[in-house]
């Protein structure tokens, strides 16, 4: 799973920290949302999408059969 | 105030309830032990609900993993010390059932309940969660 949040952020000029705040999240979340290491819940999902005003496939991209957040 | 605040206070909170705990262990006084710890743990919740802090679900997933790493480790290490511990005693090597090598039977039982224990606490919780996200039902 691929998401492009780093370029809707950027797009929004909304610091990590801020978006962090708005979505009820830590900065760490955020980051580790932006570099893949961590795959969001669909609510949480939800909440970015509907804060940027988009779809979710229009951040977040799955590529393929791959096991996110594997257990 | 924000998460950053509340985790610099959580800190100085942590280290002024051990150093009362410490005080309390040397001075014998283990009333003032456990107000100390009881103080902190009400500092501590009344601190989180002024900060409005909600676990991060980032956060829970960590714990969640950390929580399962956790029994996966200690219950075999646990059940395996209490087996070994208790095996000498229960398979008539004399040398472990008397003397200054009593103690490892008596060490063995405890670990062998605590093993129990934990095997249970984990069914109990794994039945509670279960239930609660959905499991178990075959009815449509």
């Amino acid at each position: 799973m691929k998401n492009k949040l780093k370029v809707y952020r950027a797009m929004h000029t909304l610091t990590q920290e801020q978006l962090a705040d708005t979505i009820g999240v830590s900065r760490q979340t955020v980051n580790a949302i932006e570099s893949d290491k961590y795959l969001p819940s669909l609510g949480l999902a939800f909440k970015i999408t509907n804060l940027f005003k988009v779809k979710v496939e229009d951040i977040f991209i799955h590529e393929g059969e791959e096991n996110d957040n594997e257990n | 105030m924000d998460r950053k605040k509340y985790k610099q206070l959580r800190v100085i909170v942590a280290f002024f309830v051990s150093a009362i705990v410490a005080q309390a262990v040397i001075r014998d006084r283990y009333l003032l032990a456990s107000a100390g710890v009881l103080t902190g743990m009400i500092f501590m919740v009344l601190m989180r609900v002024k900060a409005k802090i909600r676990t991060d679900e980032r956060e829970a997933t960590v714990q969640e993993k950390a929580a399962r790493m956790t029994y996966a480790i200690f219950a075999p290490t646990i059940g395996i010390t209490a087996f070994l511990l208790l095996l000498p005693s229960k398979g008539g090597i004399d040398v472990f059932s008397k003397g200054e090598w009593l103690f490892t039977e008596s060490l063995g039982m405890v670990f062998a309940y605590l093993t129990l224990f934990l095997i249970v606490i984990y069914a109990i919780s794994y039945h509670f969660f279960n239930k609660r996200f959905g499991g178990g039902g075959d009815e449509e």
